[in-house]
């Protein structure tokens, strides 16, 4: 299992580059002459998310030189991914990003690719870890069996790694669709990873949010299952069968049962 | 007769494929995806639709649409003649001896639960047995869990032989006095295998069961006639055949669509409603309660009459040869796994090929595949994740073939292919 300091690991807070990036020849001839790449820059490439540094990556690599100060909010980074993703104006390009992104995805321990971690509905498999650490905040990590996948999981990683648990809530799948990666479409589809994987870190993140309140009012944790959230008065509230756990601040965008 | 079963067809001085020929009635196939030329070999999900039905359900709700069976309005008799006539086609298609025989569903799926529901509430019984192989589809197999689970039935699954194809002599070692239904496919949508259908049901009539035949991967492909069968229900979708989405069939033998309780309740399915109690029309009124799909059935007629204006032993031939292409394409590529078995003299595949490459995940494949090359392959289990876990993966890659492909398309695919997997490589 990974131990809280793995997640540690994982919350320095990204160095987030907002200047123009330098790119640099792709390296690989055969890669060069069939595909004709246009130039890809890459934002993130300069930011410490937990990467793997021996991870190779067939992309031309962008220096950056502006960073993001710490504590950037969670909607800053999304702007900024949506942002990026959007400036490259052909489909493929933005899969190879994905691509890029997918190696920099920090390993998942073996242990933890177990049942309870699948993130149902995608195509692909896909393993989430989710930890709340000593400041109340969200460490995720993840795998896949599928490269685009991963690519995926680690965007939305980039994002919420380290986020407030209301942050993390307050993401909206159709905000992610804005990138116009992978799937075609901005609809919810059974092989949108993208919607699949936020979904699962929300409603695990709410799991960990009331089991903590229950544990600081020394109550019972509630069931997954006996958790209910209902839209009231704009926001959405928990109407929990068993306790109030106080988690109607968080501002949901749909109902669901965790 | 000779010239017309030819896979390749004579027109004046040139020789053209078949998929070449019909190609122009698929307007959405000359189009331009990701930068590309679309290659759509995605059939066996479904199906594009020739413009003849387009037209069809176009005309229908620009001229005369309007409410079956109950109307006496000159548009509402139009549209009653023109859905019953499209029932009667799809009787002929399928050589049903009468078109009451064939009941109007959303889909094969909707049509396998009605006789679940209809069916096998009234008929099974705990320690009963219904046989079903590893390799149907989720919809022939969540069904019979539901009922069995309601009745105490038991399922029985027929595993993979060393060909790869569900092995048939188990299956009739299966067979037993307990056995009430053997529900199995016609073609695989994952092996592209096909099962012997009039051995299984002459095994199961001598047991006293039941058979029903799921033939979505067949119909579409091939002449089935449901006499000639003998299975006792059939069940098949139109947007595999050409037709419109929203509308599928389920053919049952008079006698036992007769001695069936209805499946859902309302207008159109009664003969007579009490406050206390209801009398039920007669198949196929019985199992259409409500307003049917119309329009749709009218365009899944349109289908029946385009797919039999070709000819159907010409579209199986014509699949029979684009199908070896593509299997003999395709195994020729380094590390890939194709499912199913070899074709051979005696062993015709079904138009579609399921594999794996080494190393690759089949959604990544497929996503790569479609936006660099605009080539529509599927990915995942294809609603067969228990076959896919008996051939120990959780994913494959299928492109799957219609008439309307041509072996252009095999190699654009298998250039694609191969690009994409060098792609991938090339940052391991």
């Amino acid at each position: 299992m990974n131990t809280s300091s793995s997640f540690k690991a994982l919350a320095s807070p990204p160095l987030i580059s907002t200047s123009r990036p330098t790119t640099k020849s792709f390296p690989n001839p055969r890669f060069t002459s069939r595909f004709s790449p246009k130039p890809i820059t890459c934002m993130r490439d300069s930011l410490n998310l937990g990467s793997n540094p021996k991870a190779p990556s067939p992309f031309s690599l962008a220096t950056v030189s502006v960073d993001a100060p710490l504590g950037t909010k969670t909607s800053d980074k999304l702007r900024i991914l949506v942002s990026e993703f959007r400036s490259l104006t052909e489909p493929i390009d933005r899969v190879k990003r994905l691509l890029n992104y997918a190696a920099t995805l920090a390993p998942l321990d073996e242990s933890a690719r177990i049942s309870e971690n699948r993130v149902t509905g995608c195509t692909t498999q896909v393993w989430l870890e989710i930890k709340m650490d000593e400041f109340g905040r969200m460490r995720f990590k993840a795998d896949s069996d599928s490269e685009i996948s991963k690519g995926f999981c680690s965007c939305l990683i980039w994002i919420l790694d380290g986020a407030k648990p209301e942050e993390v809530m307050g993401v909206r799948s159709e905000d992610l669709s804005e990138m116009n990666v992978g799937v075609h479409g901005k609809e919810q589809s059974r092989v949108n990873t993208w919607h699949n994987v936020l979904m699962s870190m929300q409603k695990r993140t709410m799991t960990l949010v009331a089991t903590d309140v229950a544990h600081q009012r020394g109550q019972r944790p509630p069931h997954q299952h006996d958790l209910l959230f209902k839209y009231v008065n704009g926001s959405y509230m928990e109407s929990s069968k068993v306790h109030d756990y106080s988690i109607s601040l968080l501002p949901l965008y749909y109902d669901f049962i965790i | 007769a000779a010239a017309a079963s030819s896979a390749t067809i004579s027109t004046d001085s040139e020789s053209v494929s078949l998929g070449h020929r019909v190609r122009k009635d698929f307007r959405i196939l000359h189009q331009e995806v990701n930068g590309s030329k679309l290659v759509y070999l995605d059939s066996a999900a479904t199906s594009q639709k020739p413009a003849a039905v387009l037209d069809a359900l176009q005309n229908y709700y620009e001229f005369y649409n309007s409410n079956v069976h109950r109307g006496i309005h000159y548009l509402s008799a139009k549209a009653t003649d023109e859905f019953e006539l499209a029932r009667k086609k799809v009787a002929r298609f399928i050589n049903a001896s009468d078109s009451r025989e064939i009941v109007f569903t959303r889909n094969a799926t909707e049509a396998i639960n009605l006789v679940a529901y209809s069916w096998g509430l009234s008929n099974l019984k705990p320690g009963d047995e219904v046989i079903l192989t590893v390799a149907e589809h989720h919809s022939c197999i969540v069904p019979w869990q539901i009922v069995s689970q309601k009745t105490g039935a038991v399922l029985k699954f027929v595993t993979l032989n060393e060909d790869e194809v569900p092995d048939i002599n188990k299956l009739r070692e299966l067979i037993s006095p307990k056995t009430k239904l053997v529900a199995v496919h016609h073609v695989s949508n994952v092996l592209a295998s096909s099962l012997p259908i009039e051995e299984i049901v002459v095994w199961a009539h001598d047991v006293g069961a039941k058979v029903l035949v799921d033939a979505c991967q067949s119909v579409p492909h091939m002449v089935v006639d449901v006499q000639k069968l003998n299975a006792d229900f059939l069940v098949a979708s139109s947007h595999k055949m050409c037709g419109p989405t929203g509308i599928g069939f389920l053919y049952g033998k008079s006698d036992l669509l007769h001695s069936m309780p209805p499946f859902l309740g309302g207008g159109e399915m009664i003969s007579d409603v009490f406050l206390d109690h209801s009398t039920y029309a007669e198949p196929p009124s019985r199992f259409e309660a409500g307003t049917p799909a119309i329009g749709e059935a009218i365009a899944l007629g349109a289908a029946v009459d385009y797919l039999s204006g070709i000819g159907m032993p010409k579209i199986h031939e014509y699949e029979v040869e684009i199908g070896k292409y593509l299997y003999e394409k395709l195994s020729s590529l380094p590390d890939v796994r194709i499912y199913g078995p070899r074709p051979s003299e005696s062993v015709h595949r079904g138009a579609l090929c399921s594999f794996n490459v080494e190393g690759l995940h089949p959604t990544d494949l497929a996503t790569f595949l479609d936006q660099q090359h605009g080539v529509a392959i599927r990915s995942g289990h294809h609603c067969a994740q228990p076959l896919h876990r008996y051939l120990g993966v959780n994913a494959s890659a299928r492109a799957s073939l219609y008439f309307y492909n041509t072996k252009d398309d095999v190699d654009a695919f298998i250039v694609a292919l191969a690009d994409t997997v060098s792609f991938f490589n090339s940052f391991k």
